[in-house]
């Protein structure tokens, strides 16, 4: 199986806990004998590694330097995502999933659904509505739109915990069904990702 | 390939949405195209009462939601419809039969989506670049100026061939991004004669009497009134050209310096010799340039100048300054007159000669007309465009992504 993992944090870029998780499911999935590309931003360590945990990690920058919000700059960085993700999927014929960590890279996973058929995971960290609480200026309103965008495209949802699904249902109106919930805090939490890639690699479509 | 290359369109006007030029240029090069044997699908956002699927003399326009997103601002709403556009183009680009053959571009207001669809269809991605952010601020001042500018250069880097609509466009382009010369082509803008035939089968004598008396002859300007279109240079002229001829000045157009011209006339005492107008629906406008006796185009800058070229599709004489598009649009003294940008008694001296001499300006009139009909019609520069497009194919089909 070949996953590309979005992620806008990834060590040595750490932002939250967001990067040691994705560099954990990265190690682990690897471990268990998965293709695993990693795409994430960084500003000026840019290209194609294979990192010591033997994911293929390529790191970008936004072609576009200055920006009036981080809108801007995450809708930019977007296509180089997509340029990225591209790229693996022409030189290897065959991506079975992208899984894509929180509302940033959504754009690209859309896109590339669209164009390529690849079906995608969004994972969620966090939502727009616990970040910015309440708060429903366009700024925040648009971040909710993509990540409205992400639960209605994906083919498959993962939360946290049983709150955050819950959270998410509440908000998004998500049919319980279409989230799996992956808690890192559990010791079999690797084969629960597993078995979320599986049942949408081999074609399991809950929409 | 020549029969059935395929192009995709992005632009983010497309009639009935028209907010500047991008909009009919896409339409007359998309249906021209089609009658070259191209095809062409046009992404375009919606508009009120517009459909969000038709098909236009051979096009297939779709219209995007786009206002889909909320936005904080026009730039980062400008991001926010690319990628609805991008969504919607590459939903359509997967479930055509063929496939698409090249993306093309009209300026950073479909970049990221345009650059977006180049690299999941690996297909070549074309620009045209209209305008530029540090052309039309002369200068780089904000930081949305700056990422503009930045998105601009980032688009002309991704495009394999950056299209520009006169000469003077290719320097400034070339000039604003460090570009290769031989990544710049230069595709004429086009203006549709044919809508001027039938206004010139019009009775003009009656038509006239709205605006001028008829010993008047009549000095027409169209424009915004803004500082670089130059209205207050005619303005200042018009004491000097009324020393030799009776005439009378119609200013068509709006714009923040019209009431400061409007006092600029009325101090010189001149209300009676100059019309403002406002804006003019499209009927009478081209009834108005068919029965100008001379169009006026005294712009401070300009990147192609569409309204000398609409003026000389009317059959009317011009006088333009000579300055970026402008000079290439007209020969001094065979289709037009040129004078001094910016120069009152220059810009005087052409309109009277234009006025006094009824042999030069029937000359030169026949001869601008014949040239536009040469040079600036959209089936020749719909050949010229397709030729492009084969040519980035021929180069693109040697690429490994071929």
């Amino acid at each position: 199986m070949r996953v590309i993992i979005f992620t806008w944090e990834y060590p040595p870029r750490i932002v939250g806990q967001l990067s040691e998780y994705t560099s954990a499911l990265a190690t682990q999935l690897v471990k268990n004998k998965t293709d695993t590309y990693v795409v994430t931003y960084h500003p000026y360590l840019t290209g194609v590694t294979e990192e010591p945990n033997g994911a293929k990690t390529t790191r970008i920058a936004n072609p576009v330097r200055t920006h009036i919000g981080v809108l801007t700059w995450v809708l930019t960085l977007n296509e180089e995502v997509e340029r990225v993700a591209a790229n693996i999927y022409y030189q290897n014929k065959k991506v079975d999933l992208i899984d894509v960590y929180d509302w940033h890279f959504i754009p690209a996973a859309v896109t590339l659904k669209s164009a390529l058929g690849i079906s995608f995971v969004y994972s969620v960290d966090s939502l727009e509505d616990h970040r910015s609480h309440d708060a429903d200026a366009p700024f925040n309103m648009a971040i909710k739109s993509i990540e409205w965008l992400g639960f209605y495209e994906a083919t498959k949802i993962t939360a946290k915990s049983e709150w955050m699904r819950d959270e998410i249902i509440r908000i998004y109106k998500v049919p319980k069904e279409r989230i799996g919930i992956v808690s890192p805090n559990t010791s079999g939490w690797i084969n629960d990702v597993l078995r979320t890639y599986t049942e949408i690699a081999g074609g399991t479509r809950t929409r | 390939m020549t029969s059935n290359l395929k192009v995709m369109m992005l632009s983010w006007e497309y009639p009935p949405r028209v907010i500047g030029g991008i909009s009919p240029h896409v339409f007359f090069l998309s249906k021209s195209l089609v009658e070259v044997g191209v095809e062409v699908y046009v992404v375009t956002c919606d508009f009120p009462g517009a459909p969000a699927h038709e098909t236009i003399d051979g096009v297939e326009v779709y219209r995007i939601d786009s206002y889909k997103t909320p936005s904080p601002d026009f730039a980062t709403w400008v991001y926010l419809m690319n990628l609805n556009m991008q969504k919607e183009a590459a939903t359509l680009a997967a479930r055509l039969p063929g496939k698409i053959d090249l993306f093309h571009a009209h300026d950073w207001l479909v970049a990221t989506a345009g650059i977006g669809l180049k690299h999941v269809f690996r297909k070549p991605l074309l620009a045209t670049m209209h305008s530029t952010e540090v052309g039309r601020r002369e200068g780089i001042h904000t930081a949305t100026e700056k990422m503009i500018h930045e998105t601009e250069a980032w688009l002309t880097y991704e495009a394999w061939k950056v299209i520009c609509c006169s000469n003077y466009m290719v320097q400034h382009v070339k000039w604003a991004f460090g570009l290769p010369d031989d990544k710049l082509v230069m595709v004429s803008n086009g203006v549709n004669s044919n809508i001027y035939e039938a206004a010139g089968k019009q009775d003009c004598e009656s038509f006239r009497r709205e605006f001028a008396l008829p010993e008047e002859k009549l000095v027409l300007f169209v424009g915004r009134l803004v500082y670089e279109k130059g209205a207050h240079v005619l303005v200042n002229a018009i004491p000097r050209v009324l020393e030799k001829v009776n005439a009378k000045f119609v200013i068509v157009g709006s714009g923040y310096m019209k009431d400061q011209l409007a006092s600029i006339v009325k101090s010189m005492g001149l209300e009676h010799k100059v019309m403002f107008t406002g804006f003019l629906d499209e009927e009478k406008l081209t009834r108005l340039q068919t029965c100008a006796d001379v169009s006026v185009v005294p712009s401070l800058f300009e990147p192609f100048g569409i309204v000398a070229l609409e003026a000389m599709a009317a059959k009317s004489a011009v006088v333009v300054s000579d300055t970026g598009g402008l000079s290439e649009i007209v020969d001094h003294d065979s289709t037009g007159v040129k004078v001094y940008p910016n120069n009152t008694e220059s810009l005087a001296w052409g309109i009277t000669k234009v006025l006094l001499d009824e042999k030069f300006r029937a000359q030169i009139s026949r001869n601008g007309y014949r040239k536009i009909r040469e040079e600036y019609d959209w089936g020749k520069i719909a050949k010229e465009t397709k030729k492009v497009y084969e040519g980035v194919l021929g180069e693109y089909s040697k690429s490994f992504w071929a």
